[in-house]
C-alpha cells in the first residue's frame, strides 16, 4: 500500500471514528449534558410536576394576531363570547394580557377518578383586580408554602373539586386543580432543589419537547397508552388502537397551519402497521380531493415519514383553505 | 523449509490479499475516482446547502410548503441519492471493471501468470472494491448526518441508532451490488451496458409490480433494511409502496448473503474457465 493510500485510508477511519464517536457521546448523554446544549422548552416547565401525562405550549401573542386568527375573527365573531366570559370572571384579557401559556394534564390512576391539571399562564396581570372578580365568583383565599392562592369549589361527577389561582410568581398565574397548583408553589418555593421533582427532569417528554421548539409556536407532548387506558374504550376498539407510546403535536399558525404528528410505537413492527393505515388515508384523501385546488395543496402537503418506531405526519394547511369558512358559515 | 515447501502456491486469501494491497491504490487514484468524487461530494454539497437554508430562514426547509425535520430529509436523501442511485451506480462501474480494467489495460496476462489461483485476483480485486466505496461512502454519508439531522427540531442523539443501520444497510448493498456486478462482468459481453439496465431498468420495474419477479433483484432485499419512510416524491414512489413487500430482516440478510456468496463463486469460476485473448 503507498503513502497516499495509506493516509486516505487514515482520514477515511479517523472521519468515520470521529464522527461516530460524536453520535454515541450526543446519544448516551441525550446532548442536553453537552456545555453547548441549551434548555428545552419554555422556562415554566420547571413548575410542572413531574410524571404529566401531557404537557402543551401556546405562544398566545403570535397566534393572536396571526393572520388566520385575524381571518377566523372576521368570519365567526361569535367565537369572541368565551373571551369576554374569561375577562369578565378573571379580568384577564387574552389578546393582550397573556403572553404564552404552559398547559399539564395528570392521568389520575384512581378508578372512575378524572384526571388533574394546571395552566401557567406567562403575561401582565392585575393580580388585585383579578383576586376581587374570583372572590366575588365565590373563591377562598388561603396560604400555602409562604404564597397566597384562590380555592373555589366545584362539583362534578366525581364529587367536589377544588381549582385554584396562584401568582407562583410576578407575570406567572398557575390556574388548576388544586394538588396541582400547590406542587408548582413547592417547586418554585424548593429552587434549583426540587429540580427533579419538575418535568423538566422527565428525559423521554424533554426529548420531544427539544424536537418540537424550532419554529413552532404552539405544541403539545404526551403518553398516548396512558390516555387511552383512561378513556374506558370498549374492548373491540380498544383493540384497534396501534399500540403508541408516545405523541406529539407541533403547529406554527400564520396564515395557514403547518406542524407535525408525531408518534412513537411500542416496536418496529407497530410502526409499520401505523405507517399503513396513514398510508392508506392518504391515498384516499388524495383520491377525495377531486378538483379542489386548495384541498390538493392541503393534502400534497402531507408528508408521512420516520424511522425505526417513529411515525411522523407533517401538514400544511394553506390561508386558502380557511378561506372557505366566511361561505360555510353563512 | 524446504524446497517443495517453497514452490507451493499460497493460499486462496493470502494471494487475494496481496491483490487487495495493489488494487486498492489503484482504484483510488485512478481516473475513476473524479466520477466517484462528484458522486459522493453531490449529496455533501447538497447538505451543506441545506444547512445553509435552515440556518438563514427560521421556517427551515419545507418539502410542500410543510416544514421537514432534518432526519425526515437525511431519510429521504438516502433513499434518493444513496440507496436508488449512488450504491448501484458504484456497484456497476466497479464491479463490472474489476477484470474488465486488466483485460483493457492487457495487463492480466501478469497476474494470471503469478502463482497464485485465478479466482484471488477476483476476490482481492473485489476486497479493493469494498475498502474503496465503503471508505469512501460512509464518511461522505457521516457528514451528509451531521449537516442536516440538526435542523428542523430532529437531534443528533435521537437520530443516532439509524445511522448505525444505515451504514450496515449500504455496506450490505455495495458488497451485493458489486458481487453480481463483478459476476455480470467477468461472464458477459458490454457488462457495463448490461449492469446499467439491471441496476435502473430491471430493478425498478419489477419493484412496481406485484409477484415473485422482484425476489430476483437486490434492491428488494436491501430495501427491507433501510429504517426510513419510503419518500412520496413521484407517482412512481406511490406505486412503489402501494405493492411493497418487505421481507423481514433476517430474510434479507440471509438473501444478500447467499447473493454475495453465489455470485463471487459464479464469477470465480468464470475466471478460472475463461480464456482471455488481448487485442493486440
Amino acid at each position: 500500500m503507498t503513502t497516499r493510500t495509506r493516509y486516505f485510508v487514515i482520514v477515511s477511519l479517523l472521519v468515520l471514528g470521529v464522527g461516530l464517536g460524536t453520535g454515541l457521546v450526543a446519544y448516551y448523554v441525550g446532548v442536553q449534558g453537552m456545555p453547548f446544549a441549551r434548555h428545552a422548552g419554555p422556562e415554566e416547565l420547571q413548575y410542572v410536576p413531574k410524571d404529566a401525562t401531557v404537557v402543551a405550549f401556546a405562544n398566545v401573542q403570535e397566534i393572536m394576531h396571526s393572520d388566520l386568527r385575524q381571518k377566523l375573527h372576521r368570519a365567526l365573531p361569535m367565537q369572541e363570547n368565551g373571551q369576554a366570559e374569561l375577562q369578565n370572571l378573571t379580568g384577564i384579557n387574552l389578546e393582550n394580557d397573556v403572553f404564552r401559556i404552559v398547559a399539564c394534564v395528570y392521568a389520575n390512576s384512581a378508578a372512575n377518578a378524572s384526571g388533574e391539571g394546571m395552566v401557567l399562564a406567562r403575561g401582565n396581570f392585575d393580580e388585585t383586580k383579578i383576586e376581587a372578580l374570583m372572590r366575588d365568583h365565590g373563591a377562598q383565599p388561603e396560604e400555602y408554602n409562604g404564597r397566597r392562592i384562590l380555592v373555589s369549589d366545584a362539583n362534578s361527577a366525581q364529587g367536589q373539586r377544588h381549582f385554584a389561582l396562584s401568582f407562583v410568581e410576578p407575570g406567572l398565574a398557575a390556574l388548576g386543580t388544586a394538588d396541582v397548583v400547590k406542587k408548582a408553589i413547592d417547586l418554585h418555593q424548593g429552587g434549583a432543589g426540587t429540580a427533579a421533582g419538575s418535568v423538566t427532569a422527565n428525559d423521554e417528554l424533554m426529548g420531544l419537547v427539544r424536537s418540537l421548539e424550532t419554529g413552532n409556536n404552539a405544541w403539545a407532548v404526551g403518553r398516548f397508552d396512558a390516555l387511552t387506558s383512561r378513556a374506558h374504550l370498549p374492548e373491540n376498539i380498544a383493540g384497534q388502537i396501534p399500540a403508541i407510546t408516545w405523541f406529539s403535536v407541533a403547529t406554527h399558525v400564520n396564515g395557514g397551519v403547518r406542524g407535525t404528528l408525531r408518534a412513537e410505537t411500542r416496536d418496529d413492527d407497530a410502526a409499520n402497521n401505523l405507517r399503513d393505515v396513514v398510508r392508506g388515508f392518504l391515498a384516499l384523501g388524495k383520491l377525495q380531493a377531486g378538483s379542489r385546488p386548495d384541498i390538493q395543496a392541503m393534502m400534497s402537503s402531507l408528508q408521512l415519514g420516520g424511522s425505526g418506531k417513529t411515525v411522523t405526519l407533517s401538514f400544511d394547511v394553506p390561508s386558502q383553505v380557511f378561506d372557505a369558512i366566511p361561505h360555510l358559515a353563512r | 523449509m524446504t524446497p517443495t515447501a517453497s514452490r507451493q502456491p499460497p493460499a486462496t486469501f493470502a494471494s487475494a490479499m496481496r491483490i487487495f494491497d495493489l488494487s486498492l491504490g489503484q482504484m483510488l487514484w485512478s481516473r475513476r475516482s473524479v466520477f466517484l468524487a462528484v458522486l459522493l461530494g453531490g449529496p455533501v454539497l447538497l447538505a451543506i446547502a441545506l444547512r445553509v437554508v435552515a440556518t438563514l430562514y427560521t421556517s427551515g426547509f419545507q418539502i410542500n410548503g410543510a416544514q421537514a425535520a432534518g432526519a425526515s430529509i437525511f431519510g429521504m436523501m438516502i433513499w434518493l441519492l444513496y440507496i436508488r442511485f449512488i450504491v448501484p451506480i458504484l456497484g456497476v462501474f466497479y464491479g463490472t471493471a474489476l477484470i474488465a480494467d486488466e483485460v483493457d489495460d492487457k495487463t492480466i496476462t501478469y497476474l494470471f501468470t503469478r502463482p497464485i489461483p485465478r479466482r484471488a485476483v477476483l476476490l482481492g480485486k473485489y476486497l479493493a472494491y469494498l475498502a474503496c466505496t465503503v471508505l469512501l461512502v460512509l464518511p461522505s454519508v457521516m457528514l451528509v448526518f451531521f449537516l442536516v439531522v440538526p435542523t428542523g427540531g430532529s437531534t443528533i442523539a435521537e437520530a443516532f441508532p439509524s445511522l448505525l443501520t444505515d451504514f450496515g444497510m449500504l455496506a450490505a448493498g455495495l458488497a451485493s451490488y458489486g458481487a453480481v456486478f463483478a459476476l455480470v462482468g467477468t461472464r458477459l459481453k458490454r457488462p457495463l451496458i448490461v449492469g446499467l439496465v439491471f441496476a435502473f431498468g430491471w430493478e425498478p420495474a419489477v419493484l412496481l409490480f406485484p409477484g415473485y419477479l422482484k425476489r430476483l433483484t437486490v434492491a428488494y432485499y436491501l430495501q427491507a433494511l433501510v429504517t426510513h419512510e419510503m419518500p412520496q416524491d413521484s407517482a412512481v414512489s406511490m406505486l412503489l409502496q402501494v405493492f411493497r413487500e418487505v421481507p423481514s430482516v433476517g430474510v434479507s440478510l440471509v438473501a444478500l448473503a447467499l447473493i454475495v456468496g453465489l455470485a463471487l463463486w459464479g464469477a470465480g469460476r468464470a475466471v478460472e474457465r475463461r480464456e482471455y485473448i488481448l487485442e493486440q
